[in-house]
């Protein structure tokens, strides 16, 4: 049994420097999205005890290639990437059409995991997207996975409710960050990853045309607010200040 | 010229930087208090490999070399200094099993060491001696295949923890100075309380008693009359550790002064507005990348040694300028902070008492700058 996890590689959030209100991305490290590890993490956990192998898929620029090591040191077992310079800014339906194809070109999937978004833009798309380009069940928000025969059964965790779901296997699952706390790979995985097995395609290998993208990004940039400075001298007069903001007492 | 890590590199050093804001920081100052660190945390270190990266994989070491060493290592000790010296100790007292022990010697003390089940000591210090072998008075006595060992060492960190210990006597027959490898604890070992001392706490000094210790023959580490060798070898190393310890410190310092510059407001503004607070942040960026790669060129210099006494200039030099600059790094902190900066509600306060350690410790600083002179100018 396959299990797939899909990851994308993004730059390291903490060392993104804002130049005139601008994200500068030169010189930053590249990494893996934080809920992306989660999926891992969760693949990781669903694998012990079993025979299960853990595909780690993922499309982007070439430097994917060294990326996806981080990966492969904590669990996966190989990795299946499809590069290309063009995919550093594909947008998500293109991204999903590549891993659908990618996906059709494996044996033995049970189960196809996804972070619930995406580190960088959390578009949150590609699961949904890629379950009905391969027609295959989808659940999202998932905070518990257990897996007996060809069956998941998973919690749904939504605003007010919790949903206990069971889907029949293969399905795509996109997991949310608390599902599970992702192991911090040791030395020697890490550096044993670069030694796992790596099936690199281009797009030609897929033949896959990605066409023209139909999104364009006019800016990114985190919403603007202004402090209203209000000074409160009681707790009485904090509580009325928060009452007339509607922010308590709803 | 390449100032790049390799990917590996760049991993090891987010883990161990993801391990230590996890882990370590927040029971930080609970170890400065205690002057104890949480057996969970050895545990885990031990667990990433990060007390065997620098040694061969066939002696259950990372194989990835001084260079990655120091990347790690600056990470951990950022988040506290007495882990990071505990680190630092266990691996100058395995550098030298791993440099001058025979095959079954390192077959059999490595890789338990290696995966932090044991925690090395090194114990050439004695109440009456600095560095000077002349004045060494622990004895090993010869009877049969074995040495009977007696003597004091003093200042020795982590011999609290089980594991080999690198203890110097005089050999009695030749009257030369000889390193033999002990297991803490044996019949015979005993130990002092942990000094209390000014700053990396957490990170235990204790003096070891060794009265009628009898190990066999076989654990002379090298030969008979090598001590010296080995202790300028491995204290060469040994400041390797110290050094990324202290720029680990610097980290530190720097990241708290930037923050509470943009934090701490006056005048409804952030002190970083100020022009005393720039100049302070400034000076303590050009300080802590000048040390950063000086350290990280000593970890490239300790896996690449062409001449073992070029090398022990480097790594005095290294050890000298960084532990003085990180000094000025922490008092400059200080200085961002005004008062607060005094308080141990602050991490600085902290930072500033670990960084005076670093100039007395594996070598003060005048006796670093001897080493350096000596061998610039020959004499």
């Amino acid at each position: 049994m396959n299990i797939v996890v899909a990851m994308k590689q993004i730059p390291d959030l903490q060392q993104i420097r804002i130049r005139n209100r601008q994200p500068v991305f030169d010189d930053v490290p590249l990494t893996i999205g934080d809920i992306d590890k989660n999926a891992l993490e969760a693949a990781v956990n669903l694998k012990e005890g079993t025979d299960a192998n853990i595909i780690v898929l993922s499309a982007g620029n070439e430097d994917v290639e060294d990326t996806i090591k981080e990966a492969l040191a904590a669990g996966a077992d190989e990795a299946f990437l499809i590069l290309d310079d063009d995919l550093e800014d594909a947008e998500s339906s293109q991204i999903a059409t590549i891993l659908a194809a990618g996906l059709k070109k494996m044996d033995d999937v049970s189960l196809i995991l996804f972070g619930e978004g995406s580190g960088d833009n959390y578009s949150g798309q590609v699961g949904s997207r890629v379950a009905e380009l391969m027609d295959l069940p989808q659940v999202g928000y998932v905070s518990t996975i257990e897996v007996n025969g060809n069956v998941a059964k998973v919690t749904r965790s939504l605003e007010d409710v919790e949903e206990v779901i069971e889907v029949e296997l293969p399905a795509v699952i996109s997991v949310m960050a608390g599902i599970n706390e992702p192991r911090i790979p040791s030395v020697t995985q890490i550096l044993k990853a670069g030694k796992k097995p790596k099936e690199v395609l281009e797009l030609d290998d897929i033949e896959i045309d990605l066409g023209a993208a139909t999104i364009e990004t006019n800016s990114n940039l985190a919403p603007e607010s202004d402090r209203k400075k209000i000074v409160v001298k009681s707790v009485d007069e904090l509580v009325e200040k928060l009452t007339a903001e509607n922010l308590i007492g709803r | 010229m390449n100032f790049s890590f390799t990917k590996e590199q760049e991993l090891i050093q987010r883990m161990a930087k993801e391990y230590a804001e996890k882990n370590i920081d927040p029971v930080a100052q609970q170890i400065d208090i205690e002057n104890q660190i949480p057996a969970e945390i050895i545990e885990g270190l031990g667990e990433l490999d990060l007390f065997g990266i620098p040694f061969s994989d066939e002696y259950g070491g990372a194989g990835s070399g001084y260079a990655t060493y120091v990347l790690a290592m600056e990470q951990i000790a950022a988040a506290s200094s007495g882990v990071g010296m505990i680190i630092s100790a266990h691996t100058l007292g395995l550098g030298a099993i791993d440099a001058f022990g025979n095959e079954e010697q390192k077959k059999k003390y490595m890789p338990k060491s290696c995966k932090g089940e044991h925690i090395v000591s090194f114990a050439f210090t004695e109440p009456g001696t600095g560095s000077d072998p002349k004045q060494i008075t622990s004895t090993a006595r010869k009877e049969g295949d074995y040495y009977i060992l007696n003597g004091t060492k003093r200042f020795i960190t982590n011999a609290g923890y089980p594991g080999p210990i690198v203890f110097f006597a005089k050999e009695e027959e030749s009257g030369r100075v000889t390193g033999f490898i002990v297991e803490k604890f044996c019949e015979g070992y005993s130990i002092s309380e942990p000094w209390e001392k000014l700053g990396m706490h957490g990170g235990p000094l204790l003096d070891v008693y060794l009265k009628d210790v009898k190990v066999p023959a076989e654990n002379i580490l090298g030969a008979i009359g090598q001590g010296y060798p080995i202790l300028q070898y491995a204290i060469s190393y040994g400041k390797v550790g110290v050094s990324s310890a202290a720029l680990g410190g610097a980290l530190a310092a720097f990241n708290e002064a930037v923050k509470y510059a943009k934090e701490k407001t006056h005048r409804d503004q952030p002190i970083a507005k100020f022009q005393s607070t720039k100049l302070n942040i400034a000076t303590i960026a050009e300080k802590y990348e000048a040390i950063r790669w000086l350290t990280y060129r000593l970890g490239y210099l300790a896996d690449n040694v062409k001449d073992p006494v070029q090398f022990a200039k480097d790594a005095a030099l290294t050890k000298d300028f960084v532990c003085e600059q990180i000094v000025d790094i922490c008092k400059l902190a200080v200085s961002v902070h005004g008062s607060y900066g005094l308080m141990k509600d602050y991490k600085v306060e902290r930072l500033w008492r670990d960084a005076i350690m670093g100039l007395q410790i594996e070598g003060v600083s005048d006796m670093q700058k001897m080493i350096v002179a000596g061998v610039i100018l020959g004499m």
